[in-house]
């Protein structure tokens, strides 16, 4: 089996490096066949996998395959762990690549930099999957940062335009804030427990119950909290959780494929994975649970808020990834990690269906990304018209399609737990829905119906995008619309993770409400009865009224309630404040302490002085700035004087 | 007693000297102090038996090393005006600094810790032990080593100072003794065979 | 005292080299003018004999000879294997340096080797004495390399400051020396051990004398606050000086930080370490934060040299032998990684054009993808970027200093390093996502892109297996 699953993760590798060492002399065809033939080995395997361990009930499978070093007595080693929940990571990951593959032979038809495209979306497969197939802290480690560089690449792939060099800059910087907690949540871990394999250190994980750790003296904090917090720290950078969320839209600068593959469907859900695969850690500690249902919550819902203000038609779409991933981390907060995983399956196909969708508008207008210069396109683009309305019922959990039920899942559990702070998340996963139903129905009005409002040049060359680009779309919204009613029942109340998910069973929401769960139909019923649906059904309306039926009304809006509005349009001020403050703060502490340093200290007091100071060498050598020697003597006399002080001086006194 | 009277003579001028190398004005001034101060230091150690040290520091230290300082110092021709500026200007606090130095080193270091009885005096040798030749076994046996890398030290030294001294300035003009000598015709004068022109 | 012949077998790397250093000087003097190339080719292959001398001499248990001033074990066999491999790099990239701009000069060579021989006498010196000397044959061979360029302002005046300052550090070593002498009776770093072990309460004269001696050795290092000629000299030098000079004297220096603190000064531990961290804590925060404001990718790596030593300090002040070994890993990593970014500016310069300003990197990947490449592995390996070999560096020092109940030192050294990401990330920016405004194709002589490729490689190859070389340092520090 081993032999096997090193494919899973060597197979896109090598594409990659076949991609990117020999792009040149394979040609672009030789290019896309070499990443795609790799991705396609990693599918099959992985789906194999699946079948495997999911549908036949196979033992999980756990395997070191090599010792990267030792230091003392940890071991440092890549090996995998193959059981229900990474099988169920791997097929997703390893299949939207596969479509984002085939996607981007359409997409990227013009682009010069094809073959170092292919190169790095499958170097980005191989990444995610070492991610999600680890067995130990140290690989998950390494394909988090992995995974980081990959998209800190992609990002600026159009490095000639100021405003995506900028953008993968931000992204970087921001994931590194989440990485430093990661890292040091991952130390903790090590410090704690002595070894960095899943197995063991789960097995250990019930002793941190009442275990505490002074950091700084007089403090002392609860292990489980702390480690918790520090891990979900790096899920806020990787999922994009507020207030660590402002690159995810920015990486929109990137190619569309990569918004679908890394920016949607994969990467961005390594947070919730991780987070999930911890569940033995977070469940030991409620604290942990509660902020991670709570920075969901806030994420959900005003994330949610600003796609509505939004022209830039993936703009739209990458808030409502990041309003998803809230969901996601508020059913992580509720113990309803299998309800997470779930959100995050559906998810996976619904927006990359979203997005490779806005791919294909986007291209027939010429890679114009403006939402107020389309409308109409339902007749020019009839594939991708349907399978986007499809794809925007998924989104917004209209009863039967895939969303519903995952995100129905959710407010149901939140409803039910009792983590501190589920009141306020309840409310805003609620309230979320509303807004959900109205930013995707007002994409779906501009862009598709409505007045043309493109210009008489764009309207000429509309058609349906080549098939290669429909194809992936259709594929997906297969799944986009049944994935809801297969998994369910197995994934949500069955046995379908097995025990790779630990819930404690005071947490477990999922158990209650499946003991009310009656089938998918009863489970369609009961929405009739709760407050989620005709919330959606509203958002709709309302958006079909704003948009359609007066379409004067938005702007009208926006000018009533411009405080409101202006509050939108500028993010809540985030971006302000870590540029304008906080990074401004960084920048300026670097250039005072070299004023101070290097020009005050040296160039002050000696340039001026220098005439005057002068020893016996400097009328040896008078043309030399000898001041500066003097200086620098002089802070090394300092120096020793105050070593001097301390230790001897201050000594003697003591012993005295 | 006597020996006793004798050392402190040395020491006070020893200390007076060292002083006024670095407060005298005149450099030239400064350097003959220095070799006061290696005169003083030189009867010190033969105080102390150690006649080889003291000589060799006068051969070495005076008869070589501060006359070459001074041939520097009086071909360099120093201004003065700015030395005395910049140390007034920095007196104060360097003097305070000093002082401060000065003054853990003495709570340190008094005569408690270095006293003779913790040392121990050293052995009296009668007149015809000799210093030099117990110095030079010792070199050649014992400290072989150190003695070898002292070498390796000086012979880097010389090439270092070679070096860095010898060299062909750009846009000099000097002439190559070897190049002229080694001239032949053929580098100076060239031969030109011409048909006279035929006159009309 | 009876004397008796000293075993000469064990210091036969260093009497070796010693011959050969004066054997290139005739052959520079004799054949210099009309066969250059002879010089280094004698240089080179004068180090490739020694290193191999170390290996085969490698002693199984540490030997002490010439009436202990000599000390053989395995920290000085490896430390010296190191010193003479990175030596052997810096004279290849400083051959093709001198070549391209007319400098090619036999002293280089010679000074050189005389200073790699001063490098080894001071890692394996075991008395006082030894150890001195070997500092000074060391320094002085870099004072005069530095001033090699006599056409050169900036390399006079850096070796000026280099050599005053060099002068000031070694007399408060030697103070501190004398200090030790005068309190112990001996020069010998073992009975200075034992005068501790049976003294009882500790000497304050002994702290004293530590006061001055980790000054001096906190000067070698460019520890801060002593690290102000480290900037001037290093973009004063030559690069190819600047190159050697951030490099084999670091391995030096951690040699004979262990030797003076961990072989004689061990009574007083306590506080030793207590004024490393203060180093430590100081040189971190200084060399990162300085080094965002610089323009010069020289002062840059000068700044980025002294935030390395400080991390490089972390194992020391553990005060364990696995804290030592940390270290030793550290400093060897720290000298390779420096080879490969000094380097860089070496192979990227032609005749009168230096490559040391941040600007020349921009838009490498333009003209040498390869070179971009390698520009990447360094500059992540220094930021300390899993898996390149400077994570594993950072890695094994921060634990070291966990296990020695110091997390809050661990703490501010993460931080610390989380601050330094920048500005090695900057050059990444600057090589992948600008415009340069040169677009010509990069050429240079695939003698030196081997070397360069061979020497980041090395980085990234130890990055995924870092075991043996750690294990390496595990074994020699017994």
């Amino acid at each position: 089996m081993t032999d096997l699953y090193v494919w899973v993760v060597l197979a896109p590798l090598i594409g990659s490096v076949i991609a990117g060492v020999f792009g040149k002399s394979i040609g672009r065809a030789g290019a896309h066949w070499a990443c795609i033939l790799g991705v396609g080995v990693s599918t099959l395997i992985s789906g194999a996998a699946f079948g495997h361990i999911v549908l036949e009930g196979g033992a999980a499978f756990e395997s070191t395959l090599y010792h990267w070093g030792r230091v003392g007595d940890l071991t440092l080693e890549i090996g995998f762990l193959v059981d229900p929940l990474s099988a169920t990571m791997m097929f997703v990951v390893s299949f939207v690549s596969l479509m984002v593959h085939i996607y981007t032979i359409g997409y990227m038809r013009d682009d010069p930099g094809y073959q170092r495209f292919f190169s790095y979306i499958a170097l980005f497969t191989f990444a995610m999957l070492m991610l999600c197939m680890s067995n130990n802290f140290l690989q998950l480690f390494f394909g988090w940062e992995a995974v980081g560089v990959v998209s800190y690449l992609l990002i600026g792939f159009w490095f000639q335009r100021e405003s995506a060099i900028r953008a993968n800059l931000k992204a970087f910087l921001v994931n590194r804030i989440g990485d430093l907690g990661f890292l040091l949540g991952v130390a903790a871990v090590l410090f704690y427990f002595g070894t960095l394999r899943y197995s063991e250190v789960f097995e250990l994980a019930p002793s941190l119950q009442g275990a505490t750790l002074s950091i700084f003296p007089g403090a002392d904090w609860s292990v489980a909290s702390l480690i918790c917090i520090l891990l979900f720290m790096g899920a806020m950078g990787k999922s994009a959780q507020f207030p660590l969320h402002v690159w995810l839209p920015d990486s929109m600068e990137g190619p569309t494929p990569i918004s679908a593959l890394i920016h949607a469907a994969t990467m961005v859900t390594a947070g919730i994975f991780m987070v999930a695969r911890m569940s033995p850690l977070f469940e030991q500690s409620e604290t942990a649970l509660s902020v991670v249902l709570v920075v969901g919550a806030i994420t959900a819902l005003f994330m949610g808020l600003l796609g509505l203000v939004q022209n830039d038609i993936k703009r739209v779409v990458a808030y409502s990834t990041l309003s998803q991933l809230g969901y996601m981390a508020v059913a992580l907060g509720a113990s309803a990690y299998a309800a997470a995983i779930f959100h995050l399956v559906t998810h996976a196909f619904f927006k990359a269906l979203l997005f490779l969708a806005a791919g294909s508008v986007i291209i027939a207008l010429h890679h114009n990304q403006d939402m107020r210069s389309m409308g109409g396109l339902r007749k020019y683009m009839p594939v991708t018209w349907i399978t986007s309305l499809l794809g925007s019922l998924a989104l917004i959990g209209f009863p039967g399609f895939a969303g519903f039920f995952s995100k129905d899942a959710i407010i149901e559990a939140v409803h039910l737990s009792e983590v501190p702070g589920h009141d306020f998340a309840y409310w805003c996963v609620v309230i979320g829905v509303f807004v959900t139903a109205l930013y995707s129905f007002r994409l779906y009005f501009l862009v598709f119906h409505g007045k043309e409002r493109m210009d008489e040049h764009a309207r000429e060359h509309l058609h349906e995008s080549p098939w290669v680009v429909t194809v992936p779309l259709v594929l997906l919204a297969i799944p986009s619309v049944l994935i809801g009613w297969i998994g369910i029942e197995p994934m949500l109340f069955g046995d379908h993770f097995g025990d790779s998910l630990f819930v404690l069973s005071e947490h477990d929401v999922l158990a209650r409400l499946g003991d009310s769960y009656r089938g998918e139909a009863a489970f369609i019923g009961h929405a009739f009865a709760t407050p989620p649906l005709y919330l959606a059904l509203a958002g709709v309306a309302c958006a079909w009224y704003f948009y359609m039926v007066r379409p004067d009304l938005p702007a009208l809006c926006a000018r009533r309630l411009a405080p409101v509005h202006s509050v939108l349009v500028h993010k809540y001020g985030f971006d302000l404040l870590y540029e304008e403050v906080l990074a401004r703060i960084g920048r300026g502490l670097g250039s005072l302490f070299w004023r101070i340093g290097d020009r005050i200290l040296i160039d002050g007091m000696l340039v001026n002085g220098s005439a005057r100071v002068v020893g016996w060498f400097s009328s040896l050598i008078r043309q030399l700035q000898t001041g500066f020697l003097y200086t620098y003597a002089f802070a090394m006399i300092i120096g020793l004087v105050a070593l001097m002080s301390l230790f001897v001086f201050l000594r003697m006194q003591g012993h005295s | 007693m006597a020996e006793l009277v004798v050392f402190y003579c040395f020491a006070a001028i020893l200390v007076f000297a060292a002083f006024r190398v670095i407060t005298v004005r005149n450099p030239v001034h400064a350097a003959l102090f220095l070799v006061l101060a290696f005169f003083s230091s030189a009867c010190v150690w033969i105080l102390l038996e150690a006649e080889f040290l003291a000589i060799v520091l006068v051969l070495v230290y005076v008869g070589a090393v501060m006359v070459l300082f001074l041939f520097v110092v009086m071909m360099l021709d120093i201004n003065l005006a700015p030395l005395r500026e910049g140390f007034t200007r920095y007196l104060g606090l360097g003097a305070a600094v000093a002082v401060l130095i000065v003054a853990q080193l003495l709570l340190v270091l008094g005569s408690d810790r270095f006293g003779l009885e913790r040392v121990g005096a050293p052995v009296r040798r009668a007149a015809d032990y000799s210093n030099t030749e117990e110095l030079g076994v010792l070199l050649y046996t014992v400290y072989a080593y150190p003695f070898e890398i002292a070498a390796v030290v000086l012979l880097v030294a010389i090439i270092a100072a070679i070096s860095l001294t010898m060299r062909r300035r750009p846009g000099i003009k000097a002439q190559n003794p070897a190049e002229q000598v080694a001239v032949r015709r053929s580098d100076r004068v060239r031969l030109v065979k011409m048909r006279s022109e035929s006159r009309r | 005292m009876p004397f008796v012949t000293p075993e000469f077998l064990p210091a036969l790397p260093e009497i070796l080299l010693a011959v050969m250093a004066c054997l290139v000087l005739l052959v520079d003097l004799y054949f210099g003018r009309r066969h250059p190339s002879w010089v280094f080719l004698l240089a080179q292959a004068s180090l490739v004999l020694c290193a191999l001398l170390c290996i085969a001499l490698y002693p199984e248990e540490p030997t002490t000879t010439f009436n202990g001033t000599f000390r053989s074990d395995g920290m000085s066999a490896v430390l010296k294997v190191f010193m003479i491999l990175v030596t052997y790099f810096v004279l290849f990239y400083s051959k093709f340096y001198l070549d391209v701009r007319d400098l090619f000069k036999g002293e280089y060579f010679v000074l050189s080797l005389f200073a790699v021989l001063g490098m080894m006498i001071l890692v394996s010196a075991a008395s006082l004495l030894t150890l001195y000397l070997g500092l000074e044959l060391m320094a002085l061979c870099l004072y005069a390399l530095v001033a090699l360029n006599r056409e050169s302002s900036m390399a006079s005046e850096a070796a000026m400051k280099y050599f005053v300052l060099g002068a000031l550090a070694s007399g408060t070593l030697l103070y501190g020396m004398s200090l030790l002498y005068g309190v112990t009776g001996s020069l010998e770093l073992d009975r200075i051990r034992e005068y501790q072990s049976v003294g009882g309460e500790i000497d304050i004269i002994l702290v004293l004398g530590l006061v001055f001696i980790v000054v001096g050795v906190a000067f070698k290092l460019g520890a801060a606050p002593f690290h102000m000629w480290v900037p001037d000299v290093y973009e004063g030098a030559p690069t190819s000086v600047t190159l050697f000079v951030g490099t084999a004297p670091k391995i030096a220096a951690f040699g004979m930080l262990m030797r003076l603190l961990v072989d004689g000064l061990a009574g007083v531990q306590g506080d030793w370490i207590e004024m490393l961290t203060i180093l430590s804590v100081l040189s971190m925060a200084v060399g990162n934060i300085i080094a965002i404001a610089q323009t010069n990718l020289k002062r840059m790596l000068a700044y980025s040299t002294i935030a390395h030593v400080g991390f490089l300090l972390l194992g020391i002040i553990a005060g364990t032998r696995a804290g030592y070994a940390a270290s030793m890993f550290y400093v060897i990593v720290y000298a390779l990684m420096g080879l490969g970014a000094f380097g860089m500016i070496i192979v990227l310069g032609s005749k009168g054009f230096e490559s040391d300003r941040l600007d020349d990197f921009r838009g490498l990947n333009e003209r040498s993808p390869w070179l971009a490449f390698l520009v990447l592995v360094l500059m992540l390996s220094m930021a300390g970027v899993p898996p390149f070999v400077g994570f594993w560096a950072k890695w094994s020092v921060l634990r070291e200093v966990v296990a020695a109940d110091q997390v809050w030192l661990a703490t501010v050294a993460v931080v610390l390093a989380v601050i330094g990401l920048f500005y090695y990330l900057r050059v990444v920016r600057l090589v992948y996502f600008e415009e340069g405004q040169e677009a010509a194709p990069l050429v240079c002589g695939t003698d030196v892109k081997v070397m360069i490729s061979t020497n980041a490689l090395a980085i990234l190859a130890l990055g995924v297996y870092p075991s043996a070389l750690l294990a390496l340092c595990v074994t020699a520090l017994g």
